[in-house]
């Protein structure tokens, strides 16, 4: 399988360094997010979008993106959608004044990147909660949704086709800063893409 | 005479600048990597939000040097590596703690240097305080408003979390590590929103004053 891209944002950060130093196989190669017009996406299996990125700026290479997923590319996107970057995307939904019970993940189909992770360890992080979800997104309507916030129509994590490809949506913080210490969920991601390429 | 702010294109900058809570307070909005000395024509009061990427600020270093040259203010915010690209700024990171709040007892190690600067009288100093990201050391001459003490494990030796730096440059850089857009865009942080409501308001009436080199 080719590596993964992930697109930095300029500054350290420990989301950057728990994705490019996961150990994952293939490896995942940073490259500057304004370097993206020059890259050839066909060189990857996967992108990957920090909550940080510049979306304004994405929205500009929409195109780019959509024609990697049509050929058969995943996308790995976190963070709000604010600016038109990926296709099938509406936009999202903030929660006011928000309670445990609003923000609460909700596990609605087990799925092999998150399987034996209890959704209690996404809700809380040392017992504080938010930081995994504070919003919802309005997935497509062929979407698969593994968790939501709250209720379970409010959708937080949920995985859809573009063509022959897949954007998996994450609509919190970086989705690879989770799954424990050793932050496996990298990892499961590389092996996600890779077992989805075996099917094809 | 206007007030100005970058906008970075992440969501946070989307949801601080462009939302209904704040934007009618700036005058002018300037994508970063668009930001030329045209588009500060006229423009008194620059503010730099936290986590701009810092590419684009190297870029941008010249104009946003001059601006300060030509004796406006300048409020840079964290996370955006300011050490490298605006002059007198020196910072050492350190781990963050988000968890110092957790202990029922704890105190948060920051001080309030200067309780009769103005910028406290906008923005009260229980409201600038939550996790931070490093230390400044202000350059000599520069004036530290909230510091804390060296850190417990002895990575560093204390510094500021926000200094007025008026020696430097003709004009004032404010200079804070803290992240307030990022947290407020996030609705993740409450004490974000309350220091962008009192800070925000207090920039644009600066901005608006055309006689304000002695006293902001």
């Amino acid at each position: 399988m080719k590596p993964g891209l992930a697109l930095s944002f300029g500054y350290e950060d420990g989301s950057l360094h728990a994705l490019t130093s996961a150990g994952t196989a293939p490896e995942i190669l940073l490259r500057d997010i304004y370097s993206l017009p020059g890259i050839d996406l066909n060189d990857f299996s996967v992108l990957f979008v920090s909550m940080h990125s510049d979306q304004r700026f994405l929205a500009a290479r929409a195109l780019q993106i959509e024609q990697f997923l049509v050929r058969g590319g995943v996308v790995v996107a976190n963070g709000h959608h604010a600016y038109s970057y990926l296709p099938r995307m509406a936009g999202f939904h903030t929660i006011d004044h928000y309670r445990l019970s609003d923000i609460t993940v909700l596990r609605l189909t087990d799925h092999p990147i998150w399987h034996g992770i209890d959704p209690r360890d996404l809700t809380f992080r040392r017992g504080v909660s938010g930081f995994y979800g504070r919003v919802w997104h309005e997935a497509p309507p062929d979407a698969q949704i593994i968790h939501a916030l709250g209720k379970p129509d409010m959708p937080l994590d949920f995985i859809y086709p573009v063509g022959r490809g897949h954007v998996l949506f994450h609509g919190g913080n970086d989705l690879w800063t989770f799954g424990g210490e050793d932050k496996q969920l990298a990892s499961r991601i590389m092996q996600w893409v890779a077992g989805e390429r075996d099917v094809q | 005479m206007s007030l100005a702010i970058l906008d970075g294109g992440t969501f946070y900058h989307h949801a601080a600048i462009h939302g209904q809570r704040y934007r009618e307070l700036f005058d002018k909005t300037i994508y970063a990597p668009e930001l030329t000395t045209d588009a500060l024509v006229g423009v008194t009061f620059l503010i730099v939000p936290d986590r701009v990427n810092p590419n684009i600020l190297r870029t941008k270093r010249d104009v946003l040097i001059d601006f300060a040259k030509a004796g406006h203010t300048l409020a840079v915010f964290g996370e955006n590596r300011a050490d490298t690209w605006l002059p007198g700024v020196t910072w050492a990171p350190r781990p963050t703690n988000f968890w110092w709040w957790l202990d029922k007892d704890a105190r948060p190690p920051n001080r309030l240097l200067a309780p009769e600067h103005e910028f406290f009288q906008a923005v009260p100093f229980e409201h600038t305080i939550w996790h931070f990201h490093g230390v400044l050391t202000p350059p000599a001459g520069a004036r530290a408003l909230i510091d804390v003490p060296a850190d417990p494990q002895g990575r560093d030796s204390g510094g500021a979390l926000l200094y007025e730096d008026r020696v430097t440059l003709p004009g004032c850089m404010l200079v804070s590590t803290l992240d307030p857009f990022y947290h407020h865009g996030s609705n993740f942080m409450p004490a974000a929103t309350k220091l962008l409501d009192g800070f925000l308001p207090w920039a644009r009436a600066k901005a608006a004053l055309r006689a304000y080199s002695s006293d902001v």
